[in-house]
């Protein structure tokens, strides 16, 4: 189904929707935020325009409209760090250069260790973040108290609060803006994004890329980049037979009806697998827990809205009668070691990858965007996307970025 | 709709008793002259296959099994092996 400009939202962003050409100078696969950040970094820093987005139903369909907005920098590896402190750092430029309000709220994130082991662990992430210069800090239960009343501190709960781990510049950011700022950012500059466009092959011939196959037509290109989010994995191993180390889960989140002020900070607790947020209309989002197997289904579940009703009012007792609103699901495409998979040229010359996200690649999309854009123009890899290589799985290099969140994998 | 699986054993019951093990990729390779590119294939990669896959399960809540069972990732129904 082909989207009618001016009909909807894409009209009154760009206004026309472009013709498909014959061949563009590159060819990613998929609108979400990775894709269109790219999109945008290849017009706006590298002077390639010639570059279509194709997207299967609507921009923003996948992840990057299900989320639930939380951006942070305080990961846990050297390798993650860099990157993630330059991501938070790009929200207020990008909404100054795209002329796009994105909502960005950096209300500050509050995680909660519910065990002595718990602290400790935060006590290393805390003082690696600060190496690189990032804003976070051990709070104890009374500290933890003073940034949000409503917390339970006392030992009634199952999982009492030993304290946490405090990121006053983290919070929220307007994911759908973002999708939209982008799109018309990138429109701006001549990008031509086609909805409602499925990529069902891509053509290789001497081991480089030549074309990309769409329900529309061919397109001739030697640059291609899989930015398909949870599809990424299954089109990767069913169109070039790459396969790659990810396993894709549903991943829910909900919000209650909205409520007066009483949470002014992001909480997360690894204990209860559970965080909630404000958002600027009063509801409490929260989530998110993953199904224990691998599907496509989006399905949201009775068993979690239970679970995160039990989680949250156990250290937000005053959550208690209150209703939830909405439920939704996306996919989430897991790694073993929890961080993405960034590479390309390899082992076809101009196939890209951008993927195994999992539930945390919302908040690096303008910075994966800006060094891909990089990489795909000139081929090889800037150095801050270097860890991200497909390869560490096969040279044992995972990464350590595991245990710095709860590990939602088939493998719980 | 509610997920079940069928164990060899116990017979139709609740999804959520059981443990999922992984794609069905095959014997494990020898270890003899072992590529790390092939353990890495066997051990971490996968088809993601959105449609029918292979694969296992453990009755974790139950006999404590293992087998193979074939599931529709779209829709997580178990469907009749092919
Ligand atoms: C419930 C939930 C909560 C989350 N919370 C957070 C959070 O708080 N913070 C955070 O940082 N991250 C979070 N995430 C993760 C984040 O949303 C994703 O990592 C991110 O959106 C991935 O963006 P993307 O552009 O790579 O992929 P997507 O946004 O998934 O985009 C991929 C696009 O590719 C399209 N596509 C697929 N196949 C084809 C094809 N064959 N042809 C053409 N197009 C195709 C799809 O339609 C889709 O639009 C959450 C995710 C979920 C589901
Ligand atoms: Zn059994």
């Amino acid at each position: 189904m082909r989207l009618k400009s001016n009909s909807n939202i894409n009209g009154r962003l760009w206004g026309w929707d472009p013709p498909l050409k014959s061949s563009y100078d590159a060819v990613i696969i998929g609108g979400g935020l990775h894709g269109l950040a790219t999109a945008y970094f290849l017009a706006r820093h590298h002077g390639m325009s010639r570059v279509a987005v194709i997207e299967k139903r609507y921009i923003g369909f996948g992840g990057s409209g299900r989320n639930t907005a939380i951006v942070r920098a305080n990961q846990r590896t050297q390798e993650n760090l860099p990157l993630y402190k330059e991501a938070l750092e790009m929200w207020p430029v990008l909404t100054r250069e795209l002329d796009f309000n994105l909502m960005f709220y950096n209300c500050g994130n509050l995680n909660l260790a519910h065990s002595e082991a718990a602290l400790k662990a935060m006590r290393l992430q805390v003082a690696s973040a600060q190496i690189y210069g990032i804003q976070s800090q051990l709070v104890d239960p009374e500290q933890c108290k003073t940034l949000i009343p409503a917390l339970d501190i006392s030992d009634r709960p199952r999982y009492p609060i030993y304290g946490g781990m405090y990121h006053p510049p983290g919070g929220i950011v307007r994911h759908d803006a973002v999708v939209w700022g982008l799109a018309k950012g990138a429109a701006r500059k001549g990008i031509h994004i086609h909805q409602g466009t499925e990529v069902t092959g891509i053509g290789v011939k001497n081991q480089k890329i030549v074309s990309v196959e769409t329900d529309k037509g061919k397109i001739n290109t030697s640059r291609v980049l899989n930015a398909a989010g949870g599809y990424s994995a299954a089109l990767s191993y069913q169109m070039l037979g790459i396969r790659l180390p990810i396993s894709v889960l549903t991943i829910q989140a909900m919000v209650t009806q909205p409520l007066k002020p009483l949470l002014n900070h992001v909480v997360s607790s690894g204990a209860y697998h559970c965080y909630a947020n404000q958002t600027l209309k009063g509801e409490i989002a929260t989530g998110a827990h993953m199904d224990p197997w691998p599907n496509y289904t989006n399905q949201s579940t009775a068993r979690y809205i239970k679970h995160q009703a039990e989680a949250v009012t156990e250290f937000l007792p005053c959550l208690k009668g209150v209703k939830f609103m909405r439920i939704w699901g996306g996919l989430a495409d897991m790694t073993p070691d929890m961080a993405p998979i960034i590479y390309g040229n390899d082992p076809i010359k101009g196939y890209y990858i951008d993927c195994g996200w999992g539930y945390f690649g919302f908040k690096s999309c303008l910075v994966t965007g800006k060094y891909m854009a990089k990489f795909m123009a000139d081929g090889t890899c800037p150095n801050i996307l270097k860890p991200f290589t497909l390869r560490r799985f096969e040279q044992h290099r995972l990464m350590g970025e595991t245990a710095a969140v709860v590990n939602y994998s088939p493998d719980n | 709709m509610a997920f079940t699986i069928t164990c060899p054993v116990c017979g139709i019951r609740r999804g959520y008793e059981f443990r999922f093990g992984g794609e069905d990729k095959g014997p494990m390779p020898p270890e003899e002259s072992l590529a790390s590119e092939t353990w890495c294939e066997y051990v971490h990669m996968n088809n993601c296959i959105a449609g029918i896959q292979k694969e296992w399960w453990f009755h974790r809540d139950g006999c404590g099994s293992w087998f193979t069972i074939y599931r529709d990732t779209t829709t997580n129904q178990q469907v009749e092996n092919r």
